[in-house]
C-alpha cells in the first residue's frame, strides 16, 4: 500500500505572483484592494504584487498566477492586450461593473459611435474607440468575477482567502432580496412603491441602496436565470409606469449583461434625449481608428 | 356560524375571569419585563412599516398606526384612534430572535496536524415578545418541531427558543391577505403565550396562561374585567374570523397537491415568479439554511456561520454536475408542495400558519391562496414510508479522526482509512455517511466504504476543492467527523434472498461495506451477483477485493468498462448491458443499486422487468447536503430529506418522484 506521510512542517511555498490590470474604467475597483487597510499587510505576506500601477511604480509583463483586471474592452489597442494578458496568466479575475457587464459605457452600444465623437471631441479622428464597450468575458475565458461598481471589500477578501486556502470562492448567486430579508430591511418596492431591481440582481453588495431607502439598481449585474421580462411586466401593469420608464431602470452600469441587455433593447431605455439611439446595439467590435 | 371566543384561562388568585389593564398602564408591563433583565421586543415604526424591535416605552409602539396589505403592497395609516395594536403583521417574524439570521455555529482552529472544533455558544439572554398574534405562536410552534420536536435537536434553536417570555395579542382587524383560519392556527390565540392582551378602546383586557404570566399579573395595577368588555373583546375577534373567510379550503389539501405535480399551471407561475426568495424569509416557519466558511488570511482559524437560505436560489440544490431543481417552475413547486403537503409527512403539520407575509412581502404579487386554489383539485393519494433509525451528532459538533493509511484508487480516488474516530462508527451500518470537514471547507457527505474495529475507511473521488484537499491528506494529520448518518442498505431483509448488486465507478463505495458482510456470512444468503463498470479499466475500484470476491468468496462479479484499454479482454459498454439480456426470475431477488439517477432508473426497469418488486429494489441517492440531519433543508426531496430519511429508498417508497426532473 503506497502510503504518504506528512513532513513535520510544510516549507514555505513561494507566494502567488499578482498583477492588477485596468481597461476602460476609473480605478474605483483596483482602489478597492488598497482599501482594505486591516487586511493589507496579510495579503502582502500571502501574494507577490508585481503589478500594480495604483499601488507601485515596479512593472511586470508576467507571468501572474492571478491577475485582476478591471475595465471593458473599449479601444482597438484592448483587443490585443487582453489576449496576450490571458496568455500569461493563469487565474484571470474580472473585478467590477466595467469588467464583467461592459460597465456604463456599454450605453453606447445602443447610440451612434460616431455622432457622440463629433458631439464630443473637437477632434474625433484623434479618438481611438471601438463602436461597442464589452465586457472582457467576451474575448477571453475568465476564470472568476467579482461584480459590482464598486466591487464589495468583504467579496475580494473571500476571493483571496479562498486563493490561499485552495477552495471556491463563496460568491452567493442569489438575489439581493435575500440580503434585505436578513438584515430586516424593509422591502422598498412592496412599502413605497419604489422599483427596485434587488430580485434580478446578484447579491454581494449587502443591499446597500435598499438600506439607505432607494431600490436597487442593479450595479452587480443580473444574476443566474434572472427573470427580468417577469419583473418588466410587473413593473408595467401593476406599477402602472411607462414601457420607457422600466427599460431605463435596466439601462445603468450593468445594461450591456443578458437579460438587461433584452430590455433595454426591447422596452428603448437607452435614449440619450439627443435622438443618437438605435434599437438594436451595435453587433461588430469593429472600431474606426 | 359558530362565534368561537377568546379562551378565558389562566386565572389569577386574586382576580375572577380576565382582568382590564389601562393602555398607560401596559408601560408597567414593559417595565417589569426589563427589570426582570429581559429585552423586550415589540412593534415599532421603521422605513413606512411595523417591525418589531427592542421597545422600551409605549411612545416606541405604533400608537393610532394602521395597516393596508394586498398582494405585492403595504402601507401605514392614520386609525383616528389610539390603538397600540391596531395593525396586523409586518414585514418581522419572530423567528429572528429564535433563528436569526446570520449565526456563527462552529469555530475551527489547527496548530499543526491538531484540529480543534469548538461550537460558538448562542445569545441567550433573555427577551420577552409583546405582541405575537395566533399565527405567530403557530409559527413558533411549527419551528419548535422542526428544530427540536424530532430525533436531533438544534441546540442554537433550543436555547434561543427557552429564554422567551410571551405576551400574546389577539387580532382585532384582519388584512385582506390572512388566512390563518382555513390553515386552523387563528384568529384567536389558545395556547403558546404567557400572557395575553386583548386591546379594547381604553386598554387592554389580560389573562394569564402560564405560572410565569401568573406572577407578572399580580404584579399589575388590574381590575376585573366587565362582562360588556369581556363580551366586547369576543365579539371583535370573532368578527375577524368572519372576515377573514375560508380563502383556501385545506381538507383534503396534501393529497391533492400532490397529485398534481404535472399541473400547467407551475410554467404559469414561474413566469411571474421572479424566484427572489423573498416568501421564504418573511414566512415565519421556512428553516432552510446554508453553511458558509470564513477563514482569516493567514489560514489558521476558520469559522462556520449558518445563515438563512432559499429553496428559491438556484444554488440551494446544486452539486457537482448541476442543480437539482434547475427551472424556476421546480423550485416554486417545492416551495408550496413542502409547506402545504410534504411538510404534514415530515412534522405532522402543515408548514403554513395562514400570517400571509407570503403574499404582502412578494415583490410582484403573487397571491398562493390562489395558486392552491388554481392547482389542487381533489383526488386522493396514499404514499408509502419507511424508516430506518439513524445514529449521529448535531451540526455544530464534530470530532476528529487521524489518517493512518492512504491508498490511490485510480487516478482521481483515494481511499483514507482513519483511526481514532468515535466509538459510534462502529456500530455504523452499510450504507450511512459521515459528513467530513476540513477547516475553510464546507462538510461534504462521504459514505463510509469500509468498517474497521477502531476506525472506518473512507473513499473519495477528487471532484471539487474540498475533496481533492481530502484526497492530498498526509498520513497523520487528521479530520473532522460527524456520523455515522443517513439510514441504511436493509441486508437484513434479503436475507434467504437471491441478491443482485449494481453500481458504477465511485458507486462501489458505499456499498462496499455490504459485500464486506456478505462475504463474512455467506451462507445466509443465495447468488450474489455483482455488476460493476467503470469508464475505463484504471478506473475500477477495490481491484484486488473484485478479484477476490469472484475467485474465492462466492460471489458472481462481472465487470464492464466503457472505453477498453491494453489488456483489457473483458465487456464493453454501460453496466445494465450486462443483464438486459439475462432470463432469472426475479421474484425472490433484492437488488441495491448506486450510480448516476438514470443509471438507477433504467437498472430499476430492467430489474422490474425481470419480476423484482419495488419494494425491494434499493438505491442510495445523492443530494447537497449540510447539516446530514434534516435541518438545512438542502436535500429535500418531495416529502423526504435525503439525509436522514434516506440516502437508501426503495423505488416504491420514492414513487413517481423517483427519476422526475427537477425534484
Amino acid at each position: 500500500m503506497a502510503t504518504k506521510s506528512a513532513p513535520a512542517s510544510a516549507p514555505a511555498a513561494a507566494r502567488p505572483r499578482v498583477g492588477v490590470v485596468k481597461f476602460a474604467s476609473c480605478d474605483g475597483c483596483q482602489l478597492t484592494l488598497l482599501d482594505l487597510e486591516d487586511e493589507l499587510l496579510s495579503v502582502v505576506e500571502h501574494f507577490e504584487i508585481v503589478d500594480f500601477p495604483e499601488a507601485t511604480s515596479s512593472r511586470s509583463a508576467g507571468p501572474y498566477d492571478v491577475l485582476f483586471v478591471e475595465g471593458s474592452v473599449s479601444e482597438p489597442a484592448h483587443l490585443e492586450r487582453i489576449v496576450e494578458l490571458r496568455r500569461r496568466t493563469r487565474h484571470l479575475v474580472t473585478i467590477g461593473a466595467c469588467a464583467t457587464a461592459g460597465g456604463i459605457q456599454a450605453l453606447r452600444n445602443w447610440g451612434d459611435h460616431d455622432a457622440f465623437r463629433a458631439g464630443v471631441y473637437a477632434h474625433p479622428e484623434w479618438i481611438h474607440s471601438l463602436a461597442r464597450s464589452t465586457p472582457i468575458a467576451e474575448h477571453v475565458t475568465v476564470d472568476a468575477e467579482l461584480r459590482g461598481c464598486p466591487i464589495d471589500p468583504g467579496q475580494l477578501v473571500e476571493l483571496l482567502t479562498a486563493l490561499i486556502t485552495g477552495r471556491r470562492p463563496q460568491l452567493r448567486d442569489e438575489s439581493v432580496c435575500m440580503e434585505c430579508k436578513r438584515r430586516g430591511v424593509v422591502c422598498v418596492m412592496v412599502s413605497k412603491g419604489s422599483p427596485c431591481l434587488g430580485q434580478v440582481t446578484q447579491t454581494g453588495c449587502g443591499a446597500i441602496c435598499p438600506r439607505f431607502g432607494r431600490g436597487c439598481y442593479g450595479c452587480f449585474g443580473p444574476r443566474e436565470q434572472a427573470n427580468a421580462a417577469g419583473l418588466t411586466r410587473h413593473l408595467q401593469m401593476a406599477g402602472d409606469r411607462p414601457r420607457e420608464e422600466v427599460g431605463r431602470l435596466f439601462a445603468g452600469f450593468t445594461a450591456y449583461s443578458e437579460p438587461f441587455r433584452s430590455m433595454v433593447t426591447e422596452l428603448g431605455g437607452a435614449r440619450t434625449g439627443r435622438g443618437a439611439t438605435t434599437a438594436e446595439p451595435a453587433t461588430t467590435t469593429g472600431g474606426k481608428a | 356560524m359558530v362565534i368561537r371566543t377568546a379562551p378565558l384561562r389562566g386565572h389569577r388568585p386574586a382576580l375572577e375571569g380576565p382582568g382590564f389593564l389601562a393602555r398607560a398602564d401596559l408601560q408597567i408591563l414593559i417595565d417589569l419585563l426589563r427589570e426582570e433583565g429581559r429585552r423586550v421586543i415589540g412593534p415599532t415604526v421603521s422605513d413606512g412599516a411595523i417591525v418589531f424591535d427592542e421597545v422600551t416605552s409605549l411612545d416606541d409602539l405604533p400608537r393610532g398606526i394602521g395597516d393596508e396589505q394586498a398582494p405585492g403592497r403595504y402601507r401605514l395609516r392614520r386609525r383616528g384612534d389610539e390603538r397600540l395594536f391596531g395593525f396586523v403583521v409586518g414585514p418581522t417574524a419572530w423567528k429572528k430572535w429564535t433563528f436569526p439570521a446570520l449565526v456563527a455555529l462552529t469555530r475551527a482552529s489547527k496548530d499543526g496536524h491538531k484540529l480543534s472544533f469548538v461550537p460558538e455558544p448562542p445569545d441567550t439572554s433573555p427577551v420577552a415578545f409583546l405582541g405575537a398574534r395566533a399565527c405567530d405562536l403557530a409559527a413558533l410552534g411549527v419551528q419548535d418541531t422542526v428544530f427540536t420536536g424530532t430525533a436531533f435537536v438544534d441546540p442554537d434553536y433550543a436555547a434561543r427558543r427557552a429564554r422567551v417570555f410571551i405576551v400574546a395579542v389577539q387580532c382585532t382587524n384582519a388584512a385582506s391577505t390572512c388566512f390563518c383560519t382555513s390553515m386552523g392556527t387563528g384568529p384567536e390565540v389558545e395556547s403558546g403565550h404567557d400572557v395575553l392582551l386583548t386591546e379594547l378602546d381604553g386598554g387592554f383586557l389580560i389573562e394569564a396562561d402560564t405560572a410565569a404570566g401568573r406572577i407578572l399579573l399580580e404584579k399589575l395595577p388590574l381590575r376585573p374585567a366587565s362582562a360588556t368588555e369581556q363580551y366586547g373583546a369576543a365579539a371583535t375577534v370573532a368578527a375577524v374570523r368572519a372576515r377573514i373567510g375560508d380563502p383556501v379550503p385545506a381538507a383534503g389539501l396534501h393529497d391533492r397537491l400532490l397529485a398534481q405535480l404535472d399541473n400547467p399551471r407551475w410554467a404559469q407561475v414561474a413566469e411571474r415568479c421572479i424566484t427572489c426568495g423573498n416568501c421564504t424569509l418573511a414566512c415565519p416557519t421556512c428553516f432552510c439554511t446554508t453553511l458558509t466558511q470564513t477563514t482569516d488570511l493567514t489560514g489558521v482559524d476558520a469559522v462556520m456561520y449558518r445563515s438563512w437560505d432559499s429553496c428559491f436560489s438556484p444554488g440551494f440544490a446544486k452539486v457537482a454536475g448541476g442543480s437539482f431543481r434547475s427551472r424556476p417552475r421546480d423550485r416554486y413547486r417545492q416551495w408550496l408542495t413542502h409547506k402545504f403537503a410534504t411538510w404534514w409527512d415530515q412534522f405532522g403539520s402543515s408548514g403554513c400558519v395562514g400570517c400571509g407575509r407570503c403574499i404582502t412581502w412578494c415583490p410582484v404579487g403573487i397571491d398562493v391562496r390562489d395558486e392552491l386554489n388554481a392547482i389542487a383539485p381533489a383526488v386522493p393519494l396514499v404514499p408509502e414510508v419507511t424508516l430506518v433509525e439513524p445514529v449521529a451528532a448535531t451540526p455544530n459538533d464534530f470530532v476528529t479522526a487521524r489518517v493512518v493509511a492512504s491508498r490511490q484508487e485510480s487516478v482521481d480516488t483515494t481511499t483514507l482509512t482513519l483511526t481514532g474516530t468515535d466509538p459510534a462508527f462502529a456500530k455504523g451500518s452499510t450504507g450511512q455517511f459521515a459528513m467530513v470537514a476540513l477547516p475553510g471547507f464546507p462538510p461534504l457527505p462521504i459514505s463510509i466504504s469500509r468498517f474497521l474495529p477502531d476506525g472506518i475507511e473512507l473513499t473519495i473521488r477528487g471532484a471539487g476543492p474540498a475533496t481533492k484537499a481530502m484526497c492530498a491528506m498526509l498520513v497523520g494529520e487528521e479530520l473532522g467527523l460527524r456520523g455515522p448518518l443517513g439510514n441504511n442498505w436493509p441486508l437484513d431483509r434479503a436475507v434467504g434472498r437471491d441478491l443482485v448488486i449494481v453500481t458504477g465507478g465511485i458507486g462501489l463505495a458505499p456499498l462496499r461495506p455490504v459485500l464486506h458482510a456478505i462475504v463474512a456470512d455467506r451462507r445466509r444468503f443465495g447468488d450474489v451477483k455483482l455488476f460493476y463498470g467503470a469508464r475505463t479499466p484504471a478506473d475500477l475500484l477495490f481491484r484486488d477485493e473484485l478479484e477476490r470476491w469472484g475467485a474465492r468468496d462466492g460471489i458472481d462479479v462481472s465487470l464492464t468498462v466503457d472505453r477498453a484499454g491494453p489488456g483489457w479482454t473483458g465487456r464493453v459498454g454501460i453496466v445494465t448491458h450486462l443483464f438486459d439480456q439475462a432470463t432469472w426470475d426475479g421474484t425472490n431477488m433484492t437488488a441495491f443499486v448506486c450510480g448516476p439517477e438514470r443509471m438507477m432508473q433504467a437498472t430499476a426497469t430492467t430489474l422490474a422487468g425481470r419480476g423484482v418488486p419495488a419494494s425491494r429494489i434499493h438505491v442510495t441517492l445523492e443530494r447537497h447536503m449540510e447539516c446530514g440531519i434534516g435541518l438545512c433543508g438542502h436535500c429535500q426531496m418531495g416529502k423526504y430529506f435525503v439525509c436522514r430519511d434516506g440516502p437508501v429508498f426503495s423505488i416504491g417508497q420514492l414513487g413517481d418522484i423517483f427519476g422526475r426532473e427537477g425534484i
